[in-house]
């Protein structure tokens, strides 16, 4: 399912976080939004996920209008990993991931067997079929952040919003997760903040700037020593690794 | 390989399935052991008491009584006084425990959804200190005014004096936009302290010394109002509240996993919150104005029973129902037989049971409450 954005701006507490942005996200392309700590990355996906009521700008995910349509409408299509996934109940990694099928249930309705089978499907495809009946909080950040991604997998989204799901994760886990994203083939917005990781998972990448998009388009294309200077204020050599041929940058 | 790989998550499917549906067997097999012990608490706890009926006497007069029927069971000479001891005494007030014991686990496990607190309990709206707020009026002041004030007895003051207490909290919580559960929480501390300067004022400058003994005494809890005619009122509202709740599992479940979760899962909290919130106060109210100030029922019943079978609403609601009223059965018979004439507050009971449980559960290391 393709996504665009158009012309969202975005205002808190007086401020303009995200400045008449508008991007768009072909079905099954994996797209990543990045720029620095405080740019509008996240403000920008909340407001596409409906938490934040952006002052201006439509967005459509298909034909639906995503800011007109219930909540509900679009949690049958649209799947989020966000950054904070803490509690203070405790549930089973099963029912925390039993919870994405939320959006597909009747109040009064019990989960059938073929929910079962979509959950054990979403826990093996992030590796954690063992870990069905573990205790969430005592789980590991990696792991909290698998099981959420199961969780939004369970939802059976057609689109899915990532903001930074590898945050606080060690390599294997950042790895992991991007895999299992990419092997989804379904739309993508993810907000990312490892440079070298966005290039080689990304199709097309949004650079980020107080607020305004600095630059679009393919990750080879659009990443330069001048840009990422201009981004992040420091110096770097991009370069393509020998081994990989994908595209690396040295800070200097 | 890939048939191999296909096989392995076939069998990991249905081992998965397999122990979930023992998981389900195993909660169908809890809530027919409470049903089960609540019958059984029923005729035991209708037999004890200053006088001591026998077992057997007691569950076939009960029968005799709620069918109509006459099965001949009881023996001829069976004393007359026990009818009227167990229908019109004790069975009414086992019932209202039941009740009672029923909607406080039920609003406590509500509330702490709502505002994704384990420390909220079903007086966390300043309902308890609105009621007392309202009672004390009526007690020492209310009477004195007459007419239409005068006419409305302490119970139905103690009711207005909840809500309105609920209902400023609730407003109190929700200027200035989304109703926060910090907020609810910091508001129902605000409320708590002024109703509570407010009933304190009035008892300093009353000279009412019996009527200050009365709101005492009130403050503490008692099921000792039970009888038939409190009971349908209180039954209907709980009973209504448990049918809503039984169902609301989903909601309360992606309650716990917060405003931004649940709405990425079709669910705006906001919403439900304030729903869930006014029919809790409602269902407090009517149960603070019978009983009076029952505290930790509402508090540890829901965190005992997730020791047992979890956070999930699916399970933890009619099983925490059902414990509450078991717990408050026995508490209750406690209350009315551990002094020889006369009775404790119930309210003192469930506290000095409850604190030293809830210190158990803190220092046990297996439940956390939420923290690791």
């Amino acid at each position: 399912m393709n996504l665009t954005a158009e012309h969202l701006s975005i205002t808190l507490a007086g401020t303009d976080i995200v400045k008449d942005i508008s991007l768009s996200v072909e079905k099954g392309q994996f797209v990543g939004l990045i720029g620095p700590n405080g740019c509008g990355k996240s403000t920008l996906l909340k407001s596409i996920y409906k938490v934040i009521k952006p002052q201006k700008g439509l967005v459509f995910l298909g034909e639906k209008d995503v800011l007109k349509s219930s909540a509900r409408m679009i949690s049958k299509e649209m799947g989020v990993v966000g950054q904070f996934n803490e509690l203070s109940f405790d549930f089973t990694v099963h029912e925390m991931v039993m919870m994405g099928r939320t959006p597909h249930k009747h109040l009064m309705e019990s989960d059938s067997l073929k929910d079962y089978d979509i959950v054990a499907d979403a826990l093996e495809r992030v590796h954690l079929s063992a870990y069905a009946d573990r205790s969430y909080l005592t789980l590991s950040g990696g792991e909290k952040q698998r099981v959420i991604l199961a969780r939004a997998i369970a939802q059976q989204p057609k689109f899915l919003i990532l903001d930074e799901p590898t945050n606080h994760l060690d390599i294997k886990y950042q790895l992991q997760i991007l895999s299992v994203v990419k092997s989804l083939n379904i739309g993508v917005l993810a907000a990312l903040h490892d440079l070298s990781m966005a290039s080689v998972y990304c199709d097309i990448l949004y650079v980020i700037k107080q607020g305004e998009v600095l630059a679009s388009g393919r990750p080879k294309d659009i990443l330069t020593n001048e840009l990422i200077r201009q981004v992040y204020d420091i110096n770097c050599e991009v370069y393509t690794n020998p081994i990989t041929g994908d595209l690396a940058i040295a800070y200097l | 390989m890939a048939i191999a790989r296909a096989q392995r998550k076939l069998t990991n499917n249905s081992l998965d399935t397999g122990s979930r549906i023992q998981n389900r067997s195993l909660f169908s097999v809890i809530v027919v052991s409470l049903l089960a012990a609540v019958g059984v608490s029923i005729i035991v706890s209708v037999s004890i008491g200053q006088v001591s009926i026998p077992f057997g006497q007691s569950f076939w007069i009960l029968v005799e009584q709620i069918t109509g029927l006459q099965t001949g069971r009881i023996p001829a000479d069976a004393n007359d006084m026990f009818l009227d001891v167990i229908w019109q005494i004790r069975f009414p007030r086992v019932l209202l425990a039941m009740i009672t014991g029923a909607g406080l686990a039920l609003c406590g496990t509500v509330m702490q959804a709502s505002v994704q607190n384990p420390l909220a309990d079903p007086f966390i709206l300043g309902i308890s200190s609105g009621a007392s707020l309202g009672a004390t009026f009526s007690i020492l002041i209310g009477f004195g005014i007459g007419g239409f004030i005068g006419e409305l007895g302490v119970a139905a003051w103690a009711f207005i004096g909840a809500l309105a207490a609920a209902i400023l909290v609730l407003g109190l919580a929700s200027i200035g936009g989304k109703t926060s559960s910090v907020k609810l929480i910091l508001a129902g501390t605000v409320i708590n302290a002024l109703c509570g300067a407010f009933s304190n004022f009035i008892v300093f400058f009353a000279k009412n010394v019996e009527g200050i003994r009365s709101i005492s005494f009130w403050t503490m809890g008692s099921l000792a109002a039970a009888e038939w005619g409190t009971l349908p009122l209180i039954t209907a509202v709980v009973l209504t509240a448990t049918l809503f709740f039984l169902f609301q599992f989903r909601v309360m479940n992606t309650m716990l996993l917060g405003e931004e979760t649940a709405l990425t899962l079709g669910i705006n909290l906001n919403h439900y919150r304030r729903l869930y919130m006014v029919i809790s106060s409602i269902v407090t109210g009517v149960l603070v104005c019978t009983c009076g100030i029952i505290g930790f029922v509402g508090l540890i019943v829901p965190h005992m029973v997730r020791s047992v079978v979890g956070s999930n609403h699916k399970r933890l609601v009619p099983v925490a129902i059902l414990f509450g009223s078991l717990f408050m059965i026995w508490t209750d018979v406690f209350a009315r037989t551990v002094i020889t004439h006369g009775e404790l507050p119930i309210g003192i009971v469930t506290s000095l049971l409850g604190a030293p449980v809830f210190m158990y559960m803190l220092i046990k290391k297996s439940y956390g409450f939420g923290g690791k």
